[in-house]
């Protein structure tokens, strides 16, 4: 559905963030991108979007180019960024005014996200706090029925209860036709709504790969000691928490965050399990 | 449909702006009647004043030019420069970029609004003032007679719009400037675009060092090239210079609304 | 429900609804929920689901009508517990031999505890 191909794009000649990475995503996913502060997942996201252009390669979204802005890509994509602003007025109004773009918008299933989320309606947008303006507009994505999904940071300010309404609300809106991409810090959020990981390090594209994929071929584990056959470990209380290359097709549940810092400071090691 | 226009869309877009635009918009009308009504209060002849007419003869309403102009300039100016300001914030860029709209339609939309939303707005905010007021002194006029020993009866007060369209010399004139209004809210414009941040100001400036060093340019180079020389009379036709001055304003203003498109077209989340 | 660290989630999911089978909360040819509905209540990715469903019919365990939706199959109890037999020798008892060998347990002393624990758990 998406293809990328030798994208090179940066803030200015001399700072490069990305260097020739191509990639491609398939409707009926949830991507859960990943990479340190600064690594490029909020650009690389605006890139998919067309709201910044690259310097070098092609971009194909649904058949369009993001550069050119067209209504019939945009009113296709719905993007929830980090950082946004409601205006000062009630739900409905807010509603009336913008869902008209989106042709496919479900009145319905937006009054059930409100609902579900808990939002009080009678409250002007402005006056909400930053938890429910990030699910109204969680809420009005999701309702839009777009093919591509993207959400960057999408449970920093939700609290306990709203994060498992979060992950019921996207597990159910997941279709075959539409592609979710999630970039997270708070991997432990999501972890069981990710099915595809990738992760972005020095200029590039550590590792694409879906969960099946991953601990198809490498196990994540408790150990009492690091022997040779382990890549990565880190201490923990009893022992260490490893992962080494699945040799007797164990099925382990993948750690990301011990996935994440395994990629960070082995990148060559786990190389040729991905190629 | 049309990617690049659809007149569907523009009606959304257009009632979607007036979300934002609208509030900041009625505030300044209404700010602006206000001001209006204080000076016509004001300065309106009243039969207790002392020095009510004009050289002419007539009740002197000739504060009605400053006022108009200055006022003029302020309103589509400070209103223009608002526009675009949200592409300025990182909060909002990106939601305004991602509504599904052409750039085009959005950048028709905003000429819409700081063209005829705005100047017209003010021209008949101005008008309605004006007419009330006439109307008004119109009304009374006989309670000036008493009041002054003049034997000729006092002319009635012609509305401003009245006055420029009626009158050939005026409207002569005035036909040259048409372009100014439209000049301005595009300069604003396209300073609401390009700069991020105290957009009216930083407008303003850039207006007065390129306007500055523009006709700095050309002194020095008219000065360069005729040194030396002996004067000679040139007549310009009369009719020719106020057309230059129509036509060249109305050039930049196109000028500046394409370079604005460009610039809607280049912006970056 | 709870997922514990170190097994695959599908399969976890496959135990969650073996166990549903086995306390007969979920009966012989009775609808079990859709690929969606187990999705949300579980906050799991569909895919994944899917996965523990197929593995669940590949098993006998449940079936699929189509357009209908899985259904409990009609001897799945006694294919969970050839499935979970299966498992249990394949992982679980060679953990369990490399203890009684490391502690050196005699099979007597395994068999008197066996036969306690079974009278005083199901009072057989």
């Amino acid at each position: 559905m998406i293809k990328v191909n030798n994208l090179h794009f940066g803030y200015g000649k001399n700072q490069p963030l990305f260097k020739n990475i191509s990639f491609q995503l398939d409707a009926g996913h949830i991507y859960g991108l990943l990479g340190k502060n600064g690594a490029g997942k909020s650009s690389l996201l605006k890139n998919l979007a067309g709201l910044v252009y690259a310097q070098q390669g092609t971009l194909d979204v649904f058949g369009f180019d993001p550069a050119k802005r067209q209504p019939a890509m945009l009113e296709q994509i719905c993007f929830i960024p980090e950082e946004f602003y409601l205006p000062a007025v009630k739900i409905d109004a807010y509603v009336k005014a913008n869902a008209p773009f989106y042709k496919k918008f479900n009145h319905d299933y937006f009054t059930n996200l409100i609902q579900e989320f808990d939002i009080p309606v009678s409250q002007k947008l402005i006056n909400m706090s930053y938890g429910q303006k990030k699910k109204v507009i969680i809420a009005f994505a999701l309702a839009t029925q777009a093919k591509l999904i993207i959400m960057d940071e999408p449970t920093n300010g939700l609290d306990i209860p709203s994060k498992a309404q979060f992950r019921k609300i996207m597990a159910s809106a997941l279709t075959d036709e539409c592609c979710i991409i999630i970039s997270t810090h708070q991997v432990r959020d999501l972890d069981n709504l990710i099915d595809s990981v990738i992760m972005l390090d020095e200029n590039d594209i550590a590792l694409q790969a879906s969960v099946d994929e991953i601990t198809e071929k490498l196990t994540f584990k408790k150990v009492k000691a690091v022997d040779d056959s382990i890549i990565y470990a880190e201490p923990s209380l009893s022992g260490y928490y490893a992962v080494m290359p699945n040799y007797h097709q164990e099925e382990s549940k993948l750690d990301l965050e011990l996935l994440f810092n395994a990629i960070l400071t082995e990148k060559t090691k786990f190389k040729p399990y991905f190629n | 449909m049309s990617n690049l226009f659809n007149l569907n869309r523009f009606g959304l877009l257009v009632k979607r702006q007036w979300m934002d635009f609208g509030k900041i918009y009625l505030g300044t009308v209404i700010v602006l009647a206000g001001i209006i009504f204080a000076f016509y209060s004001y300065f309106t002849p009243s039969s207790t004043d002392h020095n009510i007419f004009d050289h002419e003869g007539n009740l002197d309403m000739r504060f009605r030019y400053g006022l108009f102009l200055i006022l003029g300039f302020l309103f589509i100016s400070i209103t223009s420069s608002t526009y675009f300001t949200n592409l300025g914030q990182k909060s909002r860029v990106m939601h305004e970029l991602m509504i599904p709209a052409s750039t085009f339609e959005k950048f028709i939309v905003s000429i819409f609004y700081t063209v005829m939303v705005t100047v017209l707005g003010y021209l008949l905010v101005f008008y309605l003032i004006d007419l009330g007021f006439v109307k008004y002194l119109n009304a009374n006029l006989n309670t000036f007679k008493s009041a002054e020993t003049l034997k000729t009866p006092i002319k009635a007060v012609d509305c401003l719009f009245d006055q420029v369209i009626s009158d050939k010399k005026y409207l002569k004139y005035c036909s040259a400037f048409f372009a100014f209004p439209f000049l301005i809210t595009s300069i604003f414009l396209l300073g609401s675009i390009y700069f991020n941040r105290f957009h009216y100001i930083k407008t303003a400036v850039s207006v007065i060092i390129f306007t500055y060093a523009v006709g700095y340019l050309i002194y020095k180079t008219c000065d360069l090239l005729t040194r030396n020389m002996t004067q000679i009379n040139i007549h310009f036709n009369e009719k020719n210079v106020l057309l230059w001055i129509f036509l060249v304003s109305a050039t930049i203003t196109v000028a500046l609304w394409f370079i604005t498109y460009i610039r809607l077209k280049e912006k970056e989340a | 429900m709870e997922f514990r660290d170190n097994k695959a989630i599908y399969l976890q999911i496959a135990d969650y609804v073996c166990e549903h089978i086995l306390l007969e909360k979920w009966k012989a040819e009775e609808k079990i929920p859709s690929v969606r509905e187990m999705a949300v209540e579980l906050e799991v990715n569909p895919n994944t689901i899917m996965r523990t469903y197929d593995l669940l019919q590949t098993k006998n365990i449940i079936s699929n009508k189509r357009g209908i939706g899985f259904f409990v199959a009609e001897k799945a109890v006694d294919q969970v517990k050839d499935f979970r037999k299966t498992h249990f020798i394949a992982d679980e008892l060679p953990v369990l031999f490399r203890n009684i060998y490391l502690l050196n347990i005699s099979f007597d002393e395994l068999q008197r505890k066996y036969e306690n624990f079974i009278k005083e758990n199901f009072n057989a």
